[in-house]
């Protein structure tokens, strides 16, 4: 069992990206971005592709960071600058980037663990736990955390979530609202790409398709997080999120280990998003701490 | 600094086909610091006018100067720069998921918008900015300088509105807009909120647009009363040439001439087949 929660902090910590891109998008710019699918696919794929070929680790993470970006951005354009309502903004970027991608990879399934270089210079992958593995992840999300958090306690970080929160009064103190929006949702994007990166490197293989249901993860995570520990400020919510990404890591190997099988995965994905999010109206102890009254 | 609307022009399509023209080569101009009350009834063009002047609705033709800076040629988040506005709906003008010193902070920073590679540098609200808010809220006798951490969504109407019209003055705003910023108070509020009003709009010297229903607001406040109809200036008092009205000569100017503000107006209808 330990070593089960253990596998499910690893892979909760590759998650992490997606769970705080989605807090990002969703809960600081107010903005239901779908482009995630895509980015997360796109960056894993980028950094099968780059490692395949040699590229140190390092170097393929940050250009799936840069590649998610920029995937954001093509989103943000056609929201701020084309006028295209924000949900079909993200699905346009989304089904483009499927092709991409695609053509990226070459063809739609790249193994990770008989490359030349890089990968092997990590520890094995398929123990299900290492320590190393886990010690490097950390040491990624804990930075990714607290440059977060800072960057949104700063002057540009304020005029995000005044975005997010009124943009209306945003506007009326002198934020771009356009620029806000772009920045937010490519930086979001960015980290969704280097999670899909780290998913991949940690499952051992990128496939086009590993992005399908993304938004909906980071959605289930970020909720979650915040079942459990009921931010009020930034910082706590940001760690709500990774929290979040590793219980519902957990909660799925828990559900495998129940003797699910894999195809039965999105099942369980969907079901815990759905307790999650009905947790409020079916007032469960310990999760309904976001409950609204009945309409 | 000085405004000036000159041969404004502005019209929108009507809910049953139609065009209606409010303002069709409107003209107005205040000196630097003058404080102008607006008064009209529903539909004669004064929030709309307020909206022109920020940016929010688009002009159809004319300028709008403020000072010599043709204001019409710069986008809502620009214009901001020069204006401070306080809305009719105190949930409008503040953002409610941010503290009170957060949402300070923001105002205070308009000039230069946050989202600049300056706007990286250092925490905010830092030590120094929560003093000074400390001190500006009790300087205005504002019981909210304890409270700089308290989220803003848990505050009452009143004390949104008061806020966002401390925030509407921070940052050195040359034209203040308050349209109708007293209308959703009840009694004592709207008493707070217009005494510091005239307290800060005194203070800081810029040029005031307050929108307003309330005659007896418009008898008592501002230096110059206009009065608008159907986008026209139909009135236009100094303050000492006000000191002759009453609330009932006034609402005998509004009432001779009532059209309804969502009706089509039957003159600009089209004919009939």
């Amino acid at each position: 069992m330990l070593t089960l929660w253990l596998g499910a902090y690893d892979q909760g910590l590759a998650y992490a990206g997606l769970a705080l891109g989605t807090y990002l998008t969703l809960r600081v710019l107010n903005f239901p971005d779908l482009t995630v699918d895509g980015s997360f696919a796109l960056g894993g794929g980028t950094a099968a592709v780059l490692i395949t070929n040699g590229v140190p680790v390092p170097v393929a993470l940050l250009v799936a960071f840069g590649f998610g970006a920029l995937a954001g951005l093509v989103t943000g354009l056609i929201h701020t600058r084309l006028g295209v309502n924000d949900l079909f903004a993200g699905i346009l970027t989304t089904t483009g980037l499927y092709s991409i991608t695609l053509r990226l990879m070459a063809r739609s399934n790249i193994p990770l663990t008989d490359t030349p270089r890089g990968i092997d210079q990590l520890p094995d992958l398929s123990a299900g736990f290492d320590d190393e593995w886990g010690l490097a992840l950390t040491l990624v999300v804990v930075g990714l955390v607290l440059l977060l958090a800072l960057l949104l306690s700063t002057d540009f970080g304020l005029a995000l979530r005044a975005l997010g929160n009124n943009p209306t009064m945003a506007r009326a103190n002198g934020i771009n609202q356009r620029r806000g929006l772009n920045i937010g949702i490519a930086a979001a994007n960015g980290l969704v790409g280097l999670s899909g990166a780290l998913v991949a490197l940690f499952q051992g293989f990128a496939d086009v398709t590993m992005g399908i249901g993304s938004l909906i993860l980071g959605l289930g995570m970020v909720i979650i997080g915040e079942s459990i520990l009921r931010p009020r400020t930034v910082p706590v919510a940001l760690i709500a999120a990774v929290a979040g990404a590793v219980v519902f890591r957990g909660l799925i190997a828990v559900a495998l280990a129940l003797g699910l099988e894999p195809v039965d995965l999105k099942l369980v994905t969907a079901v815990l998003l759905l307790v999650a999010l009905a947790a409020g109206r079916l007032r469960i102890p310990g999760l309904s701490a976001q409950s609204k009254p009945e309409p | 600094m000085s405004l000036a609307i000159a041969n404004l022009s502005w019209g929108h399509p009507l809910p049953g086909g139609g065009w209606r023209q409010l303002f069709d080569g409107f003209n107005l101009s205040c000196q630097s610091g003058q404080f102008v009350v607006v008064i009209g009834n529903n539909g004669s063009g004064k929030s709309t006018l307020l909206n022109l002047i920020a940016g929010t609705l688009k002009l159809g033709g004319g300028t709008i100067t403020l000072g010599d800076r043709p204001l019409h040629r710069y986008r809502d988040h620009r214009r901001a720069r020069w204006l401070g506005r306080v809305m009719q709906n105190p949930l409008e003008g503040t953002c409610p998921g941010l503290t009170i010193a957060e949402n300070l902070r923001l105002a205070e920073r308009r000039r230069r918008s946050g989202l600049s590679a300056s706007g990286l540098l250092g925490l905010r609200p830092s030590r120094g900015d929560r003093h000074r808010y400390r001190e500006l809220l009790e300087q205005l006798g504002i019981p909210l300088a304890g409270r700089l951490d308290t989220l803003v969504g848990e505050l009452s109407g009143g004390q949104r509105q008061t806020l966002s019209l401390v925030m509407a003055t921070l940052g050195a705003p040359e034209l203040l807009l308050l349209d109708e910023h007293t209308a959703a108070l009840d009694p004592k509020a709207e008493a707070t909120v217009m005494g510091l009003t005239e307290q800060l709009v005194r203070q800081l010297g810029a040029t005031t647009f307050m929108v307003t229903h309330s005659l007896e607001q418009a008898l008592r406040y501002g230096d110059r009363l206009v009065m608008l109809r159907d986008g026209q200036l139909i009135g236009d008092w100094s303050a000492g040439e006000r000191a002759g009205l009453t609330p009932a000569s006034l609402r005998g100017l509004y009432g001779s001439a009532i059209v309804g503000a969502t009706e089509p107006n039957p003159a600009d209808a089209p004919a009939a087949p």
